[in-house]
């Protein structure tokens, strides 16, 4: 039946009043000539990287020293009240204002902690030790009941579990039909925190990094950060140091940070023209998400699954090409964290016109946040703008932001992946060969990247 | 003791008085019987592909609600918004309509722009006996496929839009006439409703071109446009509308032949955007006259006011911030046409709701007003669709400056059904 009613809807005379403004003027930018500019900067890099002595290549990610590190014991403090905040916000959830974007959980969970905390997480190091909801609350607990976690994590397990949490949040990210309805995200992120507290109370801190997906996505990212520790000191260096220092990862975090990216393009792509034109949708008429879930889990699963694939025949190429002695599952498992900078600039490069609205509208929910007229942080009258998508010149200024951050992002992985190259096998040479089918990978995937930006979109 | 218990009486009267001086306004009007607040459910495409027109949706809903309960609210009461996204998803917005009923216990449900949500949601709202509000702009409405529940008394339909441009096109622009259009149900409506209206005035449309919608390159099309045409009409919507106007530029040079689109097209973009220099001289229906006009009414300027927008129809806050003001105008009016209509009711509940429904459709001439500042209005009870005057502007240096106005007579049309024969 409601099958019927969606083909009667779908065949129904009606309007579509889609909007012209940003995205009619990404169309009149010359994208063709930016496009190029960046898939040959990538690919200038392989080049000069093929020429470039090993010394200066693996030097670039040395770290520099900034001072003796101080002990910061008040984690446990904020983790504690991370988790207050969420219990606040949820409560806001349930019972604040129904409209998404005037109901802080929503605003908080989607633009503030997925799109910037993510991205600082990224870029300048890991504040997630302090900004998780659960360590605090999990110490807690063990000094008050004197609780330890009642089974060990069966090591068989390895990172499965937090494979299949992401993958199910994605799901609820890109599928669901109503991701910010305040009630029902109040619903999903109070059951996730009580579940993952439940994981701890079962497997102990252990259960964080290996099933709970969004700890093992912040630590994942914090290793492309510049901060972090160098034994007693802080340091500073490029994106990508942290991961020469320790470079293997084990091969279930390297199938997650392959995930990473695979359901980041994934939701880039299925805004397109293209994947309308796939699943036989007008986009000037999308029926809405609730039309598409099972072709949105499919394309998701079908993306990420493309995705390694891809890479793992780059890299296998690669080991043949440079006759190597390395077996593909190290290999895999030495060069998969070289994808992280290319994720993170994708994350940014997608979320960035969204943060740009949406926080506006979370300043607006966090002067009035139960919609009563409020004005706690004296704004007065606030309009939210999208001004910024009707002129020439900063739709041009945002787009080349984008486009930054996804070439930045694949520059970044091949300089890295030729130092662990190098690292693996020794000469440049070899190092070189071993990584042609990669480099190619990478430029394609920047032409991939810059076209997604440069693409009509439905949504 | 008669006199002093009068005496005391009086007392009372003075004390409640005095006390009734120094409340908030909006308590002075309370009514005795129940001070609830007039729950309003609010169909919002805060997401999806309606989310910029929604925005503005909400701005101005904001706007009059705020102006209706500084007034003392509807028979006393405040009046509350209950927003709801509904994702500009169908079967979402008959979950929302579910949730005003249900949950929320609105008192009726408002505010729906794009068709196939209404579409979507319109049938629930008729199971539930929810009186729904749409701000739709569709046919759906007066074509009869709804029902009794689902009214439009705040903005006028696309076939009453279309073919009263028939006769000023037909007069001033030409009688042969080329549509271009989104080959969908969008752009068929134009097709039908206009090339049936321009007949009607002895000119005739001597080709159809018809864009698949996900064109985004539009030079292989201009050819087919025969050379005698005198006007083109265009009603291309989508991100490629820029890439359109620029292209079609291209094409003609200076000799273009006279142009006619519908502002839906760039709706929310600035005209005088580079790209669109193409635009000067050719002429928009427009809803509402984005552009203050040198005759502007003291009610578009309360109206403008009220949303904070500025005479160039952008925020106040944000010059570049352009508003969707062809359209939104139909939450104003909407929610004032809800509130005569609970009054003229007597409403108090939702027991009230079929006594809602036959006030309004008792409606019929709605004066140019604050309540109204579009323009004067005459709502059709039986087809639950109301008629006003549409605008035809002409841009000039980069404003859009009305040329005509017309009258409500050009847009009726015979009635395709009368929902007052349905029972509630």
């Amino acid at each position: 039946m409601r099958r019927i009613l969606l083909i009667v809807i779908l065949l129904l005379p009606g309007m579509a009043l889609a909007h012209a403004s940003e995205q009619g003027f990404v169309l009149l930018l010359p994208t063709d000539v930016y496009i190029t500019a960046g898939v040959a900067s990538v690919a200038l890099t392989v080049i000069l990287l093929a020429m470039m002595p090993a010394r200066l290549a693996q030097g670039v990610f040395h770290p520099v020293s900034l001072w003796r590190r101080a002990p910061m014991p008040l984690h446990h403090v904020t983790s504690t009240l991370a988790a207050v905040l969420l219990a606040g916000l949820i409560w806001l959830g349930l019972s604040g204002p129904r409209d998404p974007l005037a109901n802080l959980l929503p605003l908080v969970v989607w633009t503030v902690w997925w799109i910037a905390l993510v991205v600082l997480q990224g870029v300048i190091g890991n504040h997630w030790r302090w900004t998780n909801p659960w360590t605090g609350p999990a110490a807690l607990l063990t000094r008050l009941t004197g609780l330890r976690a009642l089974f060990r994590y069966p090591r068989r397990l390895g990172f499965l579990p937090g494979i299949v949490i992401f993958l199910a949040f994605a799901v609820l990210l890109l599928a669901d039909p109503a991701p910010a309805d305040p009630a029902r995200l109040a619903l999903f992120a109070g059951g996730y925190w009580y579940a993952t507290m439940f994981g701890i109370l079962l497997f102990g801190p252990r259960w964080l990094l290996r099933g709970e997906a969004l700890t093992i996505l912040m630590r994942s990212y914090a290793r492309v950060s510049l901060l972090g520790r160098r034994g007693r000191q802080f340091a500073i260096g490029l994106p990508g140091w942290k991961i020469m220092a320790r470079p293997h990862v084990p091969m279930g975090l390297a199938v997650f940070i392959l995930i990473l990216l695979g359901t980041g393009s994934f939701d880039g792509l299925n805004e397109t023209f293209w994947w309308f034109s796939v699943l036989g949708i007008n986009p000037l008429e999308f029926p809405g998400r609730s039309a598409v879930i099972t072709q949105t889990i499919l394309g998701l699963l079908a993306a990420n699954a493309a995705l390694i694939t891809a890479y793992g025949v780059s890299i296998w190429l690669g080991l043949r090409i440079a006759r190597a002695d390395l077996d593909l599952g190290p290999a895999f498992r030495l060069f998969a964290p070289s994808i992280l900078p290319i994720a993170l600039g994708y994350h940014l490069a997608h979320y960035l016109t969204s943060l740009m609205v949406d926080s506006q509208y979370a300043l607006k929910a966090a002067t009035d946040p139960l919609a009563r007229g409020d004005d706690l942080l004296g704004l007065g009258q606030f309009y939210v703008t999208t001004g910024f998508f009707n002129t020439q010149a900063t739709v041009r200024a945002i787009w080349l932001t984008q486009a930054g951050a996804v070439v930045i992002g694949h520059v970044i992985a091949i300089l890295l992946a030729h130092a662990l190259a190098l690292h693996a096998f020794g000469s440049t040479r070899r190092a070189t060969l071993s990584q042609a089918p990669l480099a190619l990978f990478m430029v394609a995937y920047t032409f991939f990247g810059l076209w997604l930006l440069a693409s009509p979109r439905g949504l | 003791m008669t006199k002093s218990t009068s005496r005391r009486a009086a007392l009372k009267t003075i004390a409640a008085g005095v006390g009734a001086a120094s409340l908030p306004m909006w308590a002075r009007y309370t009514n005795a019987a129940t001070s609830e607040p007039i729950k309003i459910g609010f169909q919002v495409h805060r997401t999806g592909i309606g989310a910029a027109y929604g925005r503005w949706y909400g701005r101005t809903t904001e706007a009059a609600v705020k102006l209706i309960n500084e007034g003392g609210g509807i028979n006393g009461r405040m009046v509350e918004i209950v927003a709801e996204d509904d994702g500009t998803d169908p079967k979402r917005g008959a979950e929302v309509v579910e949730k005003f009923a249900n949950q929320h216990g609105c008192d009726v449900g408002f505010g729906t722009l794009f068709s196939h949500v209404v579409i979507g949601s319109s049938p629930r709202a008729g199971e539930l006996k929810l009186p729904y509000f749409v701000v739709s702009e569709g046919h759906h409405v007066a074509s009869g496929m709804l029902n009794r529940y689902t009214l439009q008394p705040g903005i006028t339909d696309v076939k009453s839009q279309v073919q009263a441009m028939a006769p000023y096109v037909a007069e001033n622009l030409g009688k042969k006439v080329t549509m271009v259009f989104p080959d969908f149900a969008f752009g068929h409506d134009h097709r039908d409703f206009f090339t049936a209206a321009i007949e009607a005035q002895g000119g005739e449309v001597l080709e159809h071109i018809a864009i698949p919608p996900t064109e985004t390159s539009f030079t292989k099309y201009f050819p087919k446009i025969p050379r005698e045409t005198e006007v083109l009409y265009h009603v291309m919507v989508g991100p490629a509308v820029l890439t359109f106007v620029k292209e079609l530029g291209e094409f003609f040079g200076p000799s273009r032949p006279e142009m006619f689109g519908f502002i839906d097209s760039l709706e929310a973009v600035d005209i005088s955007s580079p790209g669109l220099e193409f635009l000067e001289g050719t002429y928009f229906w427009e809803g509402n006259p984005r552009n203050a006009q040198a005759d502007q009414s003291e009610h578009d300027k309360f109206y403008r006011a009220a949303v904070g927008v500025d005479d160039n129809g952008a925020s106040i806050s944000d010059p570049t911030d352009v508003s969707t003001y062809a359209h939104m105008f139909g939450c104003w009016e909407t929610l004032h046409v809800i509130k005569a209509g609970m009054e003229a009711a007597g409403y108090e509940g939702p027991g009230d709701r079929a006594k809602l429904i036959e006030a309004v459709e008792a409606m019929s001439d709605m004066p140019e007003s604050q309540a109204h500042p579009q323009g004067a209005k005459v709502f059709n009870g039986k087809t639950h669709q109301v008629f006003g005057h549409q605008y035809i502007s002409r841009v000039e240096g980069g404003k859009l400056v009305k040329v005509h106005t017309t009258s409500i007579e050009d847009t009726l049309y015979p009635d395709e059904v009368d929902y007052t024969t349905q029972s509630f």
